[in-house]
Order: structure tokens, then C-alpha cells, then sequence
């Protein structure tokens, strides 16, 4: 491994962005180095998913995370804004804050007491007069992160204060997002704690890549395709015939997607076949939407908001790097605002049919994860091959568009590791 | 209360159930159930499961499923299979009943591991997990039946390696 990285020019040099056999370098998935530079030259440096609104709804609602290697509080102010503050207490470096998330007015760290306003401010201290009269408590509240966007509910922090505004950086997904949020006839979801977790002893890029794989599902989901015609909700071939429908788009930034074609036929798309059972969910988004949206918000989309995010149409994937051979992947299912109540709770049991620990689908791809995770380490052949459809997919409005089956997205998605390593 | 097991009964029961796990008799486990029956892994015991989701909430509909492809199809994540040591204890009866259904509350250790080759991740790795369970119990044509299995891991909202076996 110490050989390979001294003959390599760059971390660069690991993705062979060949237009006839693109290829990735096993060592992305293996070497502890790389994933610290993962963590630096990415998840550091550009936006990356870190909750929802409605996981904070009220003043003094908290959660924390870590991004990259950085633990952070999410909290909601009395002034009603979200901050995202490093935590760390700027007397001698304790986390003021323990739990995962919660509701406090104030964050007091426990070593010395001192006390933190939700907005970061200092508002306190143990034994002040410790300190000379002019002490300017400005100057030392928490570190809030460099950047925070609260894009239609999502939000997203920059650690850095250089690099793509956040509006260059989802442009290239954004139409995709919001006929995400459109089976909400009011364009909204709401976050259904507590999330499904996992964790899995692999790479934080084989969930990356498999979300929006077109190509495993006749195969790893095979058992899912006999409980579905168990079921009698559709035959394994008719599962088979359906997977071969859509797209895959692999966009700029890292973004990407595999896409099922929308109608508005109940026999074709989820959206429409609510739309049947519910004449107010109906009245609702054809108030809302013309038919022509509503093609493409009945789409069913897994979209990659690169790097961290998945938007499902049940949930919001959030991929958690640990190291570079353990990775936590968080499901929070979402309700859709403005449906009848009934549609959420189906929706709720119909995600836990496939996801999570003990879904019918997710123990499948962790499966491979760990399997993917266990060969690459065999160095015969140290390369990965995502060519699959690259003779075939084609460039439309800036997107690599291509068959369902193929890696349009993963490209992207390495076409962007590429570019934020080679800054290193 | 001649509708609520004792102890010992109760004891009985709950032991014979571990055993049809640990064995992989699954169809037999299966038969357990009531057909109302609801197999119950939280994530918070709290939460209402029409509003949030759980690990597993299962009717029987959905029990059979599992069943199902555990046994019937070519289920990946249980290639190689998992083994399974569970212990019960701290097996309590409750007095009186709920709706005609006797309540016992249990403790259990289950312990699993799937074996495999050299070097295979996340193979070869013993795991533990703690759990309080409730059982609701109905008496069926002289036997007990389970009405409601409810398993409440100690680690019900960390993390988790696949739990597909039947935890």
C-alpha cells in the first residue's frame, strides 16, 4: 500500500476518468490516509446534509453531529433562526453539549460553567471575577460553522468559507428536489423521529454509489422480488420488467440519480394511485400542479445530493462516514404535509418492509457492502470498473443520461471525488 | 385468572420459543402467533407506530412474510446463516389480564453469529444483544398463543448491523 502511494502523483490519480473504461482504484475504499483526506478535502469543504427543520421545531430544540471530523450543535434560537456551532467551549476545549438531541435553553459546559445563548453567545461564567473587568464575553462564544443554508427545509453547513456558494452547488439537482417535495401538495415534508440506523463494516461510498445502482436489484433484491409475489402485488418478472423502465442521470457536483418513469395512470406511479384513493389528496395537487408537473413529480426518483444525502421516497438517507471501513447510514422517514393521514402511516410500514436493520431489502445491500468491502482488498487487479453503458448514455442539458442499469451516477459521483481531492 | 399461566408455565413456553429460534424452525415459530398477532422491535417504545417507524412491526401477514423469505427464497444477508444462543430470564407474570390476555414480561440475551471464511467482513464476529420483551399470551384450544411479541433492545436507537434474523 506505501508503494502504491509514493508511485501515485496525486489522490487524483485514482479515478481513470477514461471515456471508454472508467475506473476507480480499490485503495479508495481501504486506505485509512485517503479516508482523512476524504474527510478534509470534502466533507469539510463542501455542503453537506446535517437535518431537517423539522427535526427543530421549537426554540431551544438541539441536535448534534459530526461532519467530517467535526462535532457540531444544530439549535434553534429564541430569535427562531437554526445555528450550527462547533462544539467545543472556548475555555479549555469540553463538549458543552452530551446528548443527541434535545431541548435546552442554554448549553452550560460541565468542566467550569460556563454558559452558552442556542446562538453561541456567552452568557456566563463560574467565578468571573477570575477574569479583569474588561473581558469582552464577544469575542468568545461559540465558533458557529462558516456557512448554513436552509434550502425548502434542508439543511445543509459549509465548515469552509471558500468554494461554491451553496446555490452553485444544488443547481445542477435542484428541479429534481423540488418534484421531490411535490407529492406534498404543499411542498413540504415533516421528519419522523427517531430515524432507522445501521452500520455497516465498509466504505462510506459503497452506500454513495449503491443508491441510485440500477444494476444490482434483479440480483441482491431477489428475495424482496418473492415476497412481492408472495404478496401477489406483482410477479418477479413483472419486478424484473419494472426495473428495466427509467433513467439514470449522473449530474455536475456529484449529484445523481436513478428515475422511474411518472404517470398518471393509478397502475403506473404510487402518486397517481393515492390521488385515486383519496379524492382530497386529488382535489389537492391538481389544484396545485398541472398534469404536466405531475408527470414528473410521479416520477419515483433516488436522488444523491453529493455527498451525504439521499432523498428517497420514503425517507431522507443520511450517509455518516466513521472511518474508512465503518460507516452509519441514517433512514428518517418523513411524513408529506397536506395528505390524509392514512398515506403517511402506509407509507411508514411500507418503508419498514424493505428498509432498515431488519427490512426485507437494506440487510441485502449491507450484504454486499461488507462483501464489496472484504475483496477489494485483493490487489490482483486493483481497479473497479463503473463503464457499464458509458459507449451508450448520452449529454442532454448537461446531464450523462443512460439506462437504468447503467453508472451514469456513480461517475459523477466520482468525477466530483476526483476534482475535491485533487485540491489536497 | 384461570386464563393466566404461571410462572413455571409461562417459564416453559418462552424457553420452547427460544429453542424454536435457535434451531431455525421458523415455520414452527411462526405457528406461534395468533392471526391479530403483532411482532414488535421498537426503536423508541414510546412512540406511537402509526406515526414513526419501528425496527420490525409486524402483523401476521407480515410475520409470514418474513418467515417466507427466510426459509423460501435466496436471501443474501442470511448466506451464511446466522447462529443463535438466546437466554431468558427474570420471567414475571402479571396479575390480571388485559382483554383475555395473560402478560409476562421476560428479560433475554440473545447471542449471534454468522460464521464464514478468513478475513470476511462482518463475518466471524460474535454480537450481543440485551432485551426487555413483553408477551401477551391467549390460551388456544389448551395451548398459549402469542398475541403480541414485543422486544425492546438496549440498543433499540443506536446503530445496527443487519438484524435479520429473528431477533
Amino acid at each position: 500500500m506505501v508503494v502504491r502511494e509514493e508511485t501515485l502523483r496525486s489522490y487524483a490519480d485514482l479515478v481513470a476518468d477514461d471515456p471508454r473504461e472508467f475506473r476507480v482504484n480499490g485503495s479508495v475504499y481501504t486506505n485509512p490516509q485517503i479516508f482523512a483526506a476524504e474527510m478534509q478535502c470534502i466533507f469539510e469543504r463542501t455542503w453537506v446534509y446535517v437535518g431537517h427543520e423539522s427535526e427543530l421545531p421549537a426554540s431551544g430544540d438541539y441536535k448534534t453531529v459530526v461532519v467530517g471530523t467535526q462535532p457540531l450543535i444544530l439549535t434553534r434560537h429564541e430569535d427562531g433562526q437554526i445555528y450550527c456551532l462547533y462544539n467545543r467551549c472556548r475555555h479549555r476545549g469540553a463538549a458543552v453539549c452530551r446528548q443527541e438531541r434535545g431541548h435546552s435553553n442554554f448549553f452550560r459546559c460541565p468542566y467550569h460553567n460556563w454558559v452558552y445563548a442556542n446562538n453561541g453567545d456567552l452568557i456566563g461564567m463560574a467565578q468571573s471575577t477570575g477574569y479583569p473587568d474588561d473581558f469582552d464575553r464577544s469575542g468568545y462564544g461559540l465558533v458557529q460553522a462558516a456557512r448554513l443554508e436552509n434550502y425548502r427545509g434542508l439543511l445543509f453547513v459549509n465548515l469552509s468559507d471558500e468554494g461554491s456558494s451553496f446555490a452553485e452547488h444544488i443547481a445542477p439537482v435542484r428541479r429534481y428536489v423540488e418534484y421531490w417535495l411535490g407529492r406534498s401538495p404543499i411542498e413540504e415534508v415533516e421528519v419522523s423521529l427517531p430515524p432507522h440506523r445501521y452500520e455497516y463494516p465498509g466504505n462510506w461510498k459503497l452506500q454513495a454509489e449503491n443508491g441510485s445502482d440500477g444494476y444490482h436489484g434483479n440480483y441482491v433484491h431477489l428475495s424482496w422480488q418473492r415476497v412481492l409475489q408472495l404478496s401477489k402485488e406483482s410477479t418477479v418478472e413483472a419486478t424484473q420488467q419494472y426495473r428495466q423502465s427509467g433513467v439514470a442521470r449522473g449530474l455536475a457536483n456529484g449529484h445523481g440519480m436513478l428515475e422511474r418513469p411518472g404517470s398518471l395512470n393509478p397502475n403506473s406511479s404510487w402518486t397517481a394511485r393515492m390521488m385515486q384513493r383519496y379524492p382530497d389528496y386529488d382535489g389537492a395537487m391538481r389544484a396545485r400542479f398541472s398534469d404536466e408537473q405531475l408527470m414528473e413529480i410521479s416520477a419515483r426518483r433516488n436522488i444523491l445530493v453529493f455527498p451525504n444525502l439521499y432523498l428517497f421516497d420514503t425517507h431522507l438517507r443520511v450517509i455518516v462516514p466513521k472511518a474508512v471501513d465503518r460507516t452509519e447510514v441514517q433512514l428518517y422517514v418523513y411524513a408529506l404535509k397536506g395528505v390524509p393521514d392514512a398515506i403517511n402511516e402506509g407509507r411508514f410500514r411500507g418503508h419498514e418492509r424493505f428498509f432498515g436493520p431488519a427490512g426485507f431489502g437494506t440487510p441485502d445491500d449491507i450484504e454486499i457492502f461488507t462483501v464489496v468491502q472484504t475483496g477489494v482488498r485483493a490487489r490482483g487487479n486493483e481497479w473497479n470498473l463503473l463503464n457499464r453503458g458509458q459507449h451508450r448514455e448520452r449529454v442532454e442539458d448537461g446531464e450523462w443520461v443512460g439506462h437504468t442499469t447503467d453508472e451514469a451516477p456513480q461517475r459523477s459521483l466520482y468525477r466530483q471525488w476526483q476534482r475535491m481531492m485533487a485540491q489536497e | 385468572m384461570a386464563d393466566a399461566p404461571t410462572v413455571q408455565e409461562a417459564e416453559r413456553f418462552l424457553f420452547a420459543e427460544a429453542r424454536l429460534l435457535d434451531e431455525r424452525r421458523f415455520e414452527e415459530w411462526e405457528a406461534l402467533f395468533t392471526d391479530d398477532a403483532v411482532y414488535w422491535l421498537p426503536i423508541d417504545p414510546d412512540r406511537d407506530p402509526a406515526r414513526s417507524v419501528a425496527i420490525i412491526y409486524d402483523d401476521r401477514k407480515r410475520l409470514h412474510e418474513r418467515v417466507y423469505r427466510l426459509t423460501k427464497t435466496p436471501v443474501l444477508d442470511q448466506n451464511p446463516p446466522s447462529r443463535t444462543i438466546r437466554f431468558v430470564s427474570n420471567v414475571e407474570v402479571v396479575d390480571g389480564q388485559v382483554g383475555g390476555e395473560a402478560i409476562v414480561y421476560c428479560r433475554q440475551l440473545i447471542t449471534e453469529m454468522r460464521p464464514g471464511g478468513p478475513g470476511q467482513q462482518g463475518l466471524n464476529v460474535p454480537r450481543l444483544f440485551a432485551a426487555h420483551c413483553e408477551y401477551r399470551l391467549r390460551r388456544v384450544d389448551e395451548s398459549w398463543r402469542i398475541v403480541l411479541k414485543k422486544v425492546v433492545l438496549l440498543t433499540s436507537d443506536e446503530p445496527q448491523y443487519n438484524l435479520s434474523f429473528i431477533p
